[in-house]
């Protein structure tokens, strides 16, 4: 009986290394490598056209770097982006998941039409909404409704005080979709027992939510607000796309500014150096995320 | 393709359906009973909701799979006429005796008659040359930065073509650090002085050519002749304008005032947010008395952050503040009637006489009231060879017979652009450049225009210089009113970045 056991157990080893195998040469190829060469060439001088001349220039880069207002200024726009996107996002996707999870007829159509935004690339979608967003009432579909309802058109991408909230009410929009369908799947398995034995006794359907249906979702919540965390930090397509970082800096996110120091500045070692900060200020942020929610346990 | 495409629509379909079937049977085998609580009820009321959901995804999918196939269509034909070039030489190549050199271009995607163009004339090349084959890709260009990433990557990886396009002012750039190299040895002293002299310029640093250009480029100020006149403008004294009596500034702020109104606005200055900012605006600049760069290309303190350069800017916001021109770039906005006058490059007269339906005019760039110097924009993707050509004889000689009179005229034609070769506008396919609106854009050329700084810092330039100004027109637009000590900060940025990228990069 034993033996049997052992060889399994070894087969198993050997199972589980031939499929993991693949994933990790790709993710050292994919990922931990070229996190080496970012911080190897932080500490350098490297203008990203001349690859054969790079200056050592061992801590310059960090120092020039926390002396650049901007980056201060992206740093603050992608913390502002992600706390206001990720409550946002998180509580509108699950809003959307209690509303089409009922059993009305129809309702397949409306989870089709918010998942919708998610089968787009995000580059049409940013497209589309710089035109809807346009200033003049004749281009821009928000501003002629504005318009025709005797309100004032609104610079929305072109002014520094509304260019942010713009950019994340569309990443809203778009996003929710995603996380809607995950909250679908964990309501699904909250045991329709709960609910039974909750009319039962008399319960409404407010005290169904946060008796049963929060609690049933814990895990679920506490995936999607890391994961729509880390995707906040990445902003980057819709400010490359509706407003190249502007107006005054208001929509500078911190890989935008990574990709014009390193890509369109050629300021390659530099943008090492910010990329190993945002390395840092990523994971520093997942941390704090991590123990919040779990305080809550 | 439509059969295809409705095909792929109709298996997805089909399996959706397929699989909402199986489940439904798998169900029923199962005999559900009444009992509300059972958990593989519960289950099977889950798939029973995915089932519609599914197929509705499925058909989402599909639609947006035709959606994209005829979107790209046009793309997609031009996309197989080049492929099949490729195909093509790729096969004569193997056919050819061993030792064949094997040239491979890169340059921006672009409309199907410029892409047809290449397809024949590498056939061409191709067949009369079995010894140098040349095979080129087209690379989408996007925005004006995106096509430049793609060099920056190659050069990264040692991975660059043998020719590759760049825009007018990268040339620069990518000859102070090396990524192309000179070719004044394959244009004889008779070629040079056919050429306009602000493409020689452009293309050449440090004394020595490190590219080629087959096309131009200008801008001009175009009119909608039906919003001029009913605002009272005259039209007709604006159509007589000749190059050394082009309109003022202040003539234009005052169309640009008379012609806003609920409809459309007066003007439009802004081309996109990146090179067209730079490029479109420049002529201002050095007619109010100071460009962007110095001589050398060594300097910005003092020249973009100028006094003058600061009235400039200042000019430009102020019709953005008063609300006579869009804060915002907005493409055709002169062809949908959204502006009465703009801003344009020459390319838009091939785009205005295809679609347009209203009289339109054009006369000569703007100049400055003080100083009514005349200047004007240019530049224009050029040739260049790269540093990883192993074969850079075949590559300049291949180079010469791209930029022969003949080629350059039915290159510029394809792709609506003026010629760079006087001798070029002989050819039939260049006759409407003898005519107006098209002879103004070869006149600007000939004797006003200037091209952008050669400085190997102007990759850097560019983009903090459109950055800035992106601000001051957006606080403009936002405060109605021009703060002149903002635009002075803002100038003063772009010239320290300037400053500080030439010192750590090229300062010897």
């Amino acid at each position: 009986m034993a033996d049997p056991n052992r060889i399994s157990k070894r087969s198993e080893h050997v199972a589980a290394a031939a499929f993991v195998t693949p994933t990790l040469i790709l993710l050292i190829a994919f990922l931990v490598v070229p996190m080496i060469y970012t911080i190897y060439f932080s500490i350098y001088r490297y203008q990203i056209m001349r690859p054969n001349d790079i200056t050592f220039v061992d801590i310059q880069n960090y120092i020039k770097l926390f002396k650049d207002k901007d980056f201060w200024h992206a740093f603050r726009n992608t913390l502002y982006f992600t706390v206001v996107v990720v409550p946002v996002q998180c509580t509108l996707a699950l809003a959307l998941a209690l509303l089409v999870a009922s059993k009305t007829r129809g309702v397949a159509f409306f989870r089709t039409m918010y998942f919708a935004p998610q089968l787009t690339s995000m580059v049409v979608i940013s497209i589309l909404w710089t035109i809807l967003y346009n200033s003049n009432p004749s281009t821009g579909l928000i501003n002629s409704l504005l318009t025709s309802i005797g309100l004032e058109s609104v610079n929305f991408l072109s002014n520094p005080r509304t260019a942010m909230n713009s950019i994340i009410f569309m990443s809203a929009w778009q996003g929710a979709g995603y996380q809607m369908m995950i909250f679908i799947a964990g309501l699904q398995a909250i045991p329709a027992s709960h609910y039974e034995a909750a009319s039962v006794d008399g319960a409404t359907g407010f005290q169904k939510l946060i008796y049963i249906t929060l609690p049933g979702l814990k895990s679920t919540i506490k995936y999607v607000l890391m994961i729509t965390m880390i995707q906040a930090m990445k902003l980057f397509t819709q400010p490359y796309v509706m407003t190249k970082g502007g107006p005054q800096n208001a929509t500078k996110t911190l890989v935008y500014y990574i990709y014009t120091e390193g890509f369109q500045e050629g300021n390659f070692g530099y943008a090492c150096s910010a990329a190993a900060v945002f390395f840092v200020i990523v994971v520093t942020m997942s941390l704090i995320m991590k123990r919040i929610t779990m305080a809550k346990d | 393709m439509s059969y295809g495409k409705g095909s792929i629509r109709r298996k997805v379909v089909d399996n959706a359906q397929e699989n909402y079937c199986a489940l439904k049977k798998e169900k029923c085998g199962k005999g559900s009973t009444n009992n509300y609580s059972c958990p593989q009820d519960v289950r099977g009321k889950g798939v029973k909701m995915k089932k519609p959901l599914s197929i509705a995804l499925a058909g989402i999918m599909a639609m947006s799979l035709t959606a994209c196939g005829g979107g790209a269509s046009a793309a997609g034909s031009a996309a197989t006429s080049s492929g099949g070039t490729e195909g093509a030489s790729s096969t004569e190549a193997k056919a050819a005796a061993d030792g064949a050199v094997n040239l491979t271009i890169w340059s921006p995607t672009d409309r199907e008659s410029v892409e047809t163009w290449w397809t024949e004339k590498l056939g061409e090349w191709n067949a009369a040359n079995p010894d140098i084959q040349v095979s080129r890709e087209a690379i989408d260009r996007s925005d004006s930065y995106a096509y430049d990433n793609k060099i920056a990557t190659a050069v990264t990886s040692s991975s660059l073509p043998d020719i590759f396009y760049v825009d007018g002012p990268q040339v620069s750039y990518y000859a102070a650090n090396g990524i192309i190299v000179p070719i004044d040895d394959y244009f004889s002293a008779d070629d040079m002085k056919d050429f306009v002299p602000s493409t020689v310029a452009q293309c050449t640093y440090d004394g020595k050519l490190y590219a080629m250009s087959a096309t131009e480029s200008s801008v001009a100020f175009y009119y909608n002749k039906e919003m001029l006149k009913d605002a009272g403008v005259d039209v007709e004294d604006l159509d007589k304008r000749t190059v050394d009596n082009p309109i003022t500034w202040s003539e234009m702020r005052t169309i640009a005032e008379k012609c806003t109104t609920g409809d459309h606005v007066g003007t439009h200055v802004i081309m996109d947010h990146g090179e067209g900012l730079p490029y479109a605006l420049e002529p201002m600049y050095i007619s109010e008395g100071k460009d962007y760069i110095n001589d050398k290309g060594d300097s910005a303190e003092g020249f973009v952050n100028s006094d003058e350069a600061v009235k400039t800017s200042a000019f430009l916001a102020q019709l953005i503040a008063d609300g006579y021109a869009n804060v915002e770039p907005i493409t055709d906005e002169f062809l949908n009637k959204g502006c009465a006058t703009m801003i344009g490059g020459s390319w838009e007269v091939a785009t205005l006489t295809a679609n347009a339906d209203f009289d339109w005019g054009v006369t000569y760039y703007p100049v400055a009231d003080d100083t009514k110097k005349a200047v004007s924009p240019c530049g224009d993707w050029s040739a260049a060879i790269s540093k990883d050509c192993k074969n850079v004889e075949a590559a300049g000689k291949f180079m010469q017979w791209l930029m022969s009179t003949e080629n350059v005229a039915t290159y510029a034609s394809a792709i609506a652009k003026p010629a760079t070769r006087n001798s070029s506008y002989e050819n039939e396919t260049m006759a409407d450049y003898k005519n107006f609106p098209l002879s103004l854009m070869v006149e600007q050329l000939n004797n006003t225009a200037v091209p952008r700084p050669r400085t190997p810092s102007y990759a850097s330039f560019s983009t903090k210089y459109a950055e800035a100004m992106t601000n001051i027109f957006s606080a403009a637009a936002s405060d109605h009113k021009v703060d002149e000590a903002y635009i002075k900060e803002q100038l003063d940025s772009v010239a320290a970045d300037f400053t500080e990228d030439y010192n750590t990069y090229y300062s010897k």
